[in-house]
């Protein structure tokens, strides 16, 4: 066992019940720091449904004989560009609707959407023309913004979690190093460099960032298995059910969990420099 | 081994401490250090034992100038001195585990730790409290504890203050015995003490701290 790995277990067996708790209570708030920032991922988009019933007619779609010659085409091009009840008139070939489709079709928009179905009828009658379509105006209709509070929601709660995750941890630590500052001072008697227990307190940090990390993998595995056998119950958590984000989410807060926690292990190690344990002979 | 030329020390409010120290202590020599309290033994001793940097002078301690080292050598220095801490207070373990702790923690592996505890409580005489709880031991013993913790890594220099601390006659004459017993070969001790050097002391080179000054030797 190497010195670092022996101190560090002197370190961890200086955890009392105080700062277990505490070292507790920062950790479970990481975690529900972490559950927050990954639920911003699995939220499902602002979804946006688009209706088109009893819509007026947005547009009427003159599919056209490929038989037509390309003079007749012309002419009822300039024709029908020149009705009053036309408000825009273009061209098209049907095969950019559908590759299988031959011929072309004219697209208009009529002045008024009331008269859509006498021009589209009037229309039918043609020789040449082989169908129409009304096409009604898609009505884009955002669900009520229930996403929007939720990440209200999240990001309040991640202010909160991080702040008192941070508060917790430096009280810990602060326990902790009180339980082992006659090591402290024994090692610096010995000529041990200080920054070998800076570095420890750190660890300890990384490590209690990377379980919380690691827990919260585990967890999002778990909604993930649920999410899969019932979708609806999660519908605004849409992620959950698809496995390669749960991993990249999952991933990502894992290495955050740990950069927090080597933050929280470097704000208990500053404790070091403090006079508390700056004055220990 | 150690010589000291010209030391000033004073404290942050301009209070001097220390004022031109000259010393020169030979390898293998016990020198016993006087003075009364706040004469500034402690800070001397700090000094050497490269716990506290100095102001101004020279230290040279293995021909190492103090004032000169960079971090790491300084670490370096240090722990080649076994330095017993006024007022001692062991870590709330078994004899034996604390200085398996210092051992431990300065990279020695288990078996060679646990040579060199046996070997440094041996010559204590500690041997037998090994497993006792060193928050309980008797004054004395708590003494040859922090002995035992200063000599445990086979140190070249030994610095010792105030270790008649709450010690009866006869306890001071039998850890005046045992630090005389530690010095044959390469050891050299520097005791400090504020009251009167117990018989088996008398018989070494004493100096007398005054207001921060060496009166005499």
């Amino acid at each position: 066992m190497t010195m670092q790995m022996f101190l560090f277990r002197e370190l961890l067996g200086a955890i009392r019940a105080k700062s277990a708790t505490l070292f507790a209570f920062a950790g479970v708030l990481l975690f529900l720091f972490l559950a927050s920032v990954a639920c911003f991922f699995m939220i499902t988009p602002g979804s946006v449904a688009r209706s088109t019933e009893g819509q007026p007619t947005e547009e009427i779609r003159v599919f056209l004989s490929p038989r037509l010659s390309s003079a007749t085409i012309d002419q009822w091009f300039l024709e029908w560009r020149e009705r009053n009840d036309i408000a825009a008139l273009r061209f098209q070939f049907a095969q950019e609707f559908d590759e299988t489709a031959s011929g072309g079709l004219f697209i208009l928009t009529p002045v008024d959407p009331a008269m859509a179905a006498a021009l589209a009828s009037e229309f039918r009658e043609i020789e040449g023309v082989t169908e129409v379509v009304e096409v009604p105006r898609e009505l884009a209709i955002e669900t009520p913004s229930v996403s929007l509070l939720i990440r209200v929601s999240l990001l309040v709660i991640l202010v909160a979690t991080i702040a008192a995750s941070l508060f917790c941890f430096r009280r810990g630590f602060h326990e902790l190093l009180t339980a082992f500052s006659g090591e402290i001072r024994m090692l610096r008697l010995s000529g041990i460099a200080e920054r070998t227990v800076f570095v420890l307190v750190v660890a300890l940090g990384v490590l209690m960032g990377l379980l919380s990390g690691v827990f919260l993998l585990a967890v999002l595995y778990l909604f993930h298995q649920i999410a899969l056998s019932n979708a609806e119950a999660f519908s605004l958590f849409g992620g959950l059910v698809n496995g390669l984000r749960i991993l990249s989410v999952g991933l990502t807060v894992m290495a955050l969990g740990t950069v927090l926690g080597g933050l929280a292990g470097l704000l208990g190690a500053s404790l070091l420099h403090g006079h508390e344990f700056d004055a220990l002979p | 081994m150690i010589q000291v030329s010209e030391l000033h020390f004073s404290t942050e409010d301009g209070v001097k401490v220390l004022e031109d120290i000259h010393l020169r202590v030979d390898q293998g020599e016990l020198m016993v250090i006087l003075g009364p309290a706040a004469s500034g033994k402690s800070l001397l001793l700090g000094l050497l034992g490269a716990q506290i940097p100095p102001q101004r002078g020279q230290i040279l301690v293995h021909g190492r100038n103090v004032a000169r080292l960079g971090p790491t050598k300084m670490l370096s220095l240090r722990q080649r001195i076994g330095i017993y801490p006024q007022g001692f207070v062991p870590l709330p373990r078994t004899v034996h585990e604390n200085v398996a702790f210092k051992l431990r923690a300065l990279g020695n592996y288990r078996e060679q730790a646990e040579e060199k505890v046996l070997y440094a409580l041996e010559t204590t005489g500690l041997i037998r409290q090994q497993g006792s709880d060193a928050l309980e031991l008797s004054s004395i013993d708590r003494i040859r504890l922090g002995i035992s913790l200063a000599i445990c890594h086979d140190p070249l220099l030994l610095l010792i203050d105030e270790p008649f601390e709450g010690l009866a006659e006869e306890e001071k004459a039998e850890i005046a015995r045992l630090l005389c017993r530690m010095n044959t070969g390469h050891l050299t001790i520097l005791v400090a003490t504020r009251g009167t050097v117990p018989p088996g002391l008398a018989v070494f080179r004493r100096i007398r701290l005054m207001d921060g000054m060496v009166k005499g030797a």
